[in-house]
């Protein structure tokens, strides 16, 4: 009986090529995409999920209360540690310090190694975190000062194919000894480093270096927020209970007024939702995994609307069979293997797919998603993804097909055509409604990103590049500059302490001004520069004037207005007093606000200085001779030995490495927004060059009686358009919702105006017209006579 | 001892309803068939006949009236009951033929035996016999647009024999056939038929219907005339 199913339903489909074709794509596409983003997702929720206790794990932030705002740092300072251990609550705790893009240099080979993240960490650190072991130990890490772990890429990098345990590596003027290879961090884990030192290492260099002020040891040192503190806590226990008894400690322990509370946020949701609070990439991960879902449901539609306006050719041959004697069952189990061979040639199809698809996908995504059925997530998610889809596209279809009356089949007769005409209108109308969301939230995502490029920053970008320069360097600046303003190619040069101006988190608490209030508290940017930079960069002053480059700059600040506002001042803001790390001195200058973070977020309170220290130069090219600056600043660069070797950066670059992320998720909404848009493209063809063949006699008989060939598309096309046009309306306000609640996430955004909705609907019109046009087009050249004589 | 009815229809009543409209199809009607009898219903187009034979080969209900079948009521049967009841008992010849277009002439014989649950190896050897018979055997596997008209019908009266059915209902057999096929076909139902299988064959053809036993005449839903064939 099933070989028979088999072959019939094989000759069917090999009969009916171009509908078995557009099926069988149109479900393989679906499949395959929807696997890729369900990978996709997997692998975001899947981030640092890997450590044992990863749900009872957390991490202080430092929250600010500034009067009704508040300010949230992931980092917080190093004595919390000591104090959580204490808390019967917690059952382990950690404290990392990070230093990104540290130099390595091995003397033996003289070879020098940028750009390497590194960790201090306690000996807790690996019972708190799975970070195996490769090679090597870590017993008694913390004794031994001169001890560095590194994972087994770096390992790869520094030493190739030589065993690394044992071999020295020096770090400024400290010389350790790989003492184990850790396993590489996992691409899921938050916490990302190349090289592991102990923290008994930093807490020396901090007491030798004289501490910060009164405190000199990192477990005195309430005023630096700069490490992560991660605490397990006991199951069942209340993390907001933890972060109170913390807050009250510090209270106690910090001498002077303030008001920093601490929170406790879940290691699990760290990649997913931001200090702040911003749920921009959960929300994402939570869309991308609707769209998963409906592209299964446009491909089932897709498949029930196909299967059902077909039944009117097959209807004769159930009738047959229902004379010789098959039953409904046996007509229902028909069909369903016949859905059964498509899905199945659809599976493989998607299976080939995913795996020609996902080099690419991985290079876009950023990711290196493995696709394999030895996986068994994957292999129990295809299958119900395969059987739930099955289950929805072929019952329904099947049960309609199997109850046709023989009589009236016999004649070619459907009593049941009107319901499933509705039936199949419903099903167009859901598949464009769901198009016409995700072409209008592709509008409003690419005009977010694209007014998030072009927004004013505070300063101009162009032609402005970084080099990063080393200690030997910075006791040269001043001759580097005054050499470098010699150049046709350079339009200004500058030293500053801004590493990165787009990402800048140096900050600090210790800032005053008179009438400060206890409810004013803040943390605030923190940047050294010199008199160039605001010029070269072109920052606009709201109030006051520039450094000048006299030693009376010592005393002088540059506030942004944000500052001025959060200090109360009022025009003209100059001469306001105000210290900065017990530095007194006077506001001479307020800037516009610039972004010097993601342009996702406010933009906070920042001071600039003259003192302390500036690593960065800026420079400016003049048009058209960027290559020669290039040239110049390597040569001048090079004249002084130095480990560093010589790097750039634009800040152009810089800016879309910090936007990537999102740039990569617009980019892959567009590509599933177009792949869903495709498939019910596809579909309605399908379904319009049917609703052309069932209509061929009657298109022949109004082309005899005088119908133009425009005549003729009007009538076929009408139908769908309004379908398109209902699809519309119940889009635009789904659209809208959506739009709405994905840019609140921005704290600059556009703003929504009809004219998107406009255009998405005039988009999907204009696809389904097309789609249409081609085949009633078709159709109404066709000569009749060939239709009329098909009787 | 004359033989046993297997078909007896008593007052048989049939509408067809529109929403405006009632028409009666068959009005108060009373047939009976004999087993192994070979009976022709004639009349002009749009008498009933179709109506008739569809009621018999339970593909169609019944307003009013009463059906035996072997001498049991089939009129109140529901779809499973009839369906059972036609695999077992009813083999169907249509003018169209009706093949399935996707089957080879073997699949489409073995189509009945497929649904009665038969062996394959049984199934076989029925369907290469009945092909034999048919002489159809040399085109087992073709398909149905590769064969002529009288071959497609001769693979159709194969199917419709192939379960060994005690009757075959026949929907004007050679109007889509020439003379000669129409012959060879004609010539079948009779060695069917005195094989010992009861058929009831509508037709239009005073020629197809001397082949019978008994002509039944209709006109407007009623029978008006039976007569023994002359040619019998």
């Amino acid at each position: 009986m099933i070989k028979n199913y088999i072959i019939t339903a094989v000759r069917e489909l090999n009969k009916k090529k171009f509908y078995s074709i557009i099926n069988m794509v149109g479900l393989a596409i679906c499949l395959a995409i929807s696997t890729l983003i369900i990978l996709w997702v997997q692998d975001e929720k899947s981030f640092d999920t890997f450590h044992k206790d990863y749900e009872q794990i957390y991490t202080v932030n430092s929250i600010l209360q500034n009067n009704d705002k508040e300010q949230v740092w992931p980092t917080s300072p190093a004595p919390l540690f000591k104090f959580a251990q204490q808390l019967p609550e917690v059952k382990n705790a950690s404290r990392v310090n990070l230093e990104e893009s540290a130099t390595l240099v091995d003397d033996k080979k003289k070879q020098t190694y940028s750009d390497i993240d590194l960790v201090y960490v306690d000996q807790n650190f690996f019972s708190l975190f799975n970070f195996p072991l490769h090679a090597g130990s870590i017993e008694n890490f913390q004794q031994d000062l001169a001890a560095i772990l590194i994972t087994q890429n770096l390992a790869k990098k520094l030493f190739g194919e030589e065993s690394p345990i044992g071999k020295s590596i020096r770090k400024n003027n400290t010389t350790f000894i790989v003492r184990a290879i850790l396993q590489d961090i996992p691409q899921n884990s938050s916490i990302r480093f190349d090289a592991v030192i102990p923290l008994t290492f930093y807490a020396k260099r901090f007491t030798e270096n004289g501490g910060n002020g009164e405190w000199k040891t990192i477990d005195e040192d309430l005023g630096n927020f700069y490490f992560s503190n991660y605490i397990q806590i006991n199951k069942n226990v209340d993390p907001a209970q933890v972060a109170a008894k913390i807050s009250d400690y510090y209270k106690k322990a910090q001498k002077t007024e303030v008001t920093i509370q601490y929170r406790l946020a879940a290691l699990k949701d760290i990649h997913l939702i931001s200090p702040e609070g911003n749920q921009t990439a959960r929300r994402t991960v939570q869309i991308f995994s609707v769209i998963a879902i409906l592209l299964l449901i446009i491909g089932a539609v897709n498949y029930i609307n196909l299967s059902t306006a077909r039944s009117l050719e097959r209807i004769k041959t159930i009738g047959i069979r229902k004379v010789i004697g098959a039953s409904k069952k046996q007509l229902f189990f028909q069909f369903v293997i016949e859905s059964v061979i498509i899905f199945s040639v659809a599976l493989i199809l998607a299976i080939l797919l995913i795996l020609l698809l996902i080099p690419s996908y991985n290079e876009l995504a950023g990711k290196s998603l493995a696709f394999t059925l030895s996986n068994p997530e994957i292999c129990i998610y295809l299958t119900c993804t395969l059987l739930g889809t099955l289950a929805l596209s072929s019952i329904y279809p099947a049960i309609y097909l199997a109850s046709f009356q023989p009589v009236q089949s016999l004649k070619g007769q459907s009593t049941q055509q009107d319901g499933t005409n509705r039936l199949r209108r419903a099903l167009v109308i859901i598949q464009f409604s769901i198009s016409i969301i995700l072409i209008i939230c592709t509008i409003v995502i690419r005009n977010q990103l694209s007014y998030m490029r072009k927004m004013d920053l505070g300063y101009a970008k162009d032609q402005v590049f970084t080099v990063p320069l080393s200690d030997e360097h910075i006791k040269h600046a001043d001759a580097i500059i005054s050499e470098l303003r010699q150049s046709t190619s350079i339009a200004a040069a500058s030293l500053s302490g801004f590493y990165s101006i787009m990402d800048y988190g140096n900050a600090t608490g210790d800032i005053n001004w008179p009438n400060k209030t206890k409810e004013n508290q803040a943390i605030v940017g923190r940047a050294t520069i010199d008199q160039n930079f605001i010029p070269l960069m072109g920052m606009k002053f709201v109030a006051g004037t520039n450094f000048t480059g006299l030693p009376s700059d010592s005393s002088s600040y540059i506030i942004n207005e944000t500052l001025a506002k959060q200090m109360g001042l009022k025009p003209p803001y100059i001469g306001a007093q105000m210290s900065l790390h017990e530095v007194p001195g006077k506001v001479i200058g307020v800037l516009k606000d610039f972004n010097f973070k993601s342009v996702k977020e406010k933009v906070g309170p920042i001071v600039l200085w003259t003192r302390q220290f500036k690593g960065t130069l800026y420079i400016k090219s003049n048009a058209d001779h960027i290559p020669e600056a290039i040239k110049t600043i390597e040569k001048i660069y090079n004249t002084t030995p130095s480990e560093r070797p010589f790097s750039y950066n634009f800040i152009d670059d810089q800016f879309d490495k910090i936007y990537k992320s999102e740039n990569r998720t617009a980019f892959l909404f567009n590509l599933f927004a177009g792949v869903a848009i495709f498939i019910s493209a596809l579909g309605l063809f399908a379904l319009s060059t049917y609703s052309a063949q069932i209509r061929i006699k009657e298109i022949g008989i109004r082309k005899v009686l005088g119908a133009s060939v425009f005549g003729i598309v009007k009538l076929l096309s009408r139908e769908f358009v309004i379908l398109v046009f209902i699809a519309i309306l119940i889009a635009a306000p789904i659209a809208y919702y959506l739009s709405i609640s994905w840019l609140q996430t921005f704290a600059y955004k556009i703003n929504l105006n009809v004219f998107t909705f406009i255009l998405g609907s005039i988009l999907s019109l204009s696809i389904a017209l097309f789609t249409i046009s081609l085949q009633a087009a078709k159709a109404a050249l066709a000569n009749p006579i060939h239709s009329l004589k098909d009787e | 001892m004359s033989a046993k009815n297997m078909i007896k229809i008593t007052n048989l009543q049939k509408y067809y309803r529109t929403e405006e409209v009632e028409t009666v199809a068959l009005n108060n009607l009373n047939i009976h068939v004999k087993e192994g009898e070979f009976v022709a219903v004639m009349g002009p187009s749009g008498c009933g006949k179709s109506t008739l034979l569809n009621i018999i080969g339970l593909l169609d209900d019944l307003d009013e009236g009463s059906y035996l079948f072997n001498d049991i009521e089939v009129a109140k049967f529901k779809e499973r009951g009839r369906s059972d009841l036609r695999k077992h008992n009813i083999g169907f010849v249509f003018q169209s033929f009706n093949l399935i277009d996707e089957l080879t002439v073997f699949e489409n014989v073995e189509l009945p035996l497929v649904y009665t649950n038969v062996p394959a190896a049984e199934r076989k050897k029925r369907v290469e016999e009945v092909l034999e018979k048919v002489q159809i055997m040399h085109r087992r596997n073709h398909f149905p647009q590769q064969l002529s008209g009288g071959q497609q019908q001769r693979v159709a009266v194969a199917r419709a024999v192939v379960n060994n059915p005690k009757l075959i209902l026949a929907d004007e057999p050679t109007g889509n056939l020439d003379s000669n096929n129409g012959n060879e076909v004609m010539q079948l139902l009779t060695e069917l038929n005195e094989a010992g299988t009861t058929i009831v064959m509508v037709t239009h053809s005073e020629h197809d219907a001397k082949f019978s036993d008994r002509i039944i005449r209709m006109l407007d839903g009623q029978v008006i005339m039976e007569t023994t064939s002359l040619g019998s």
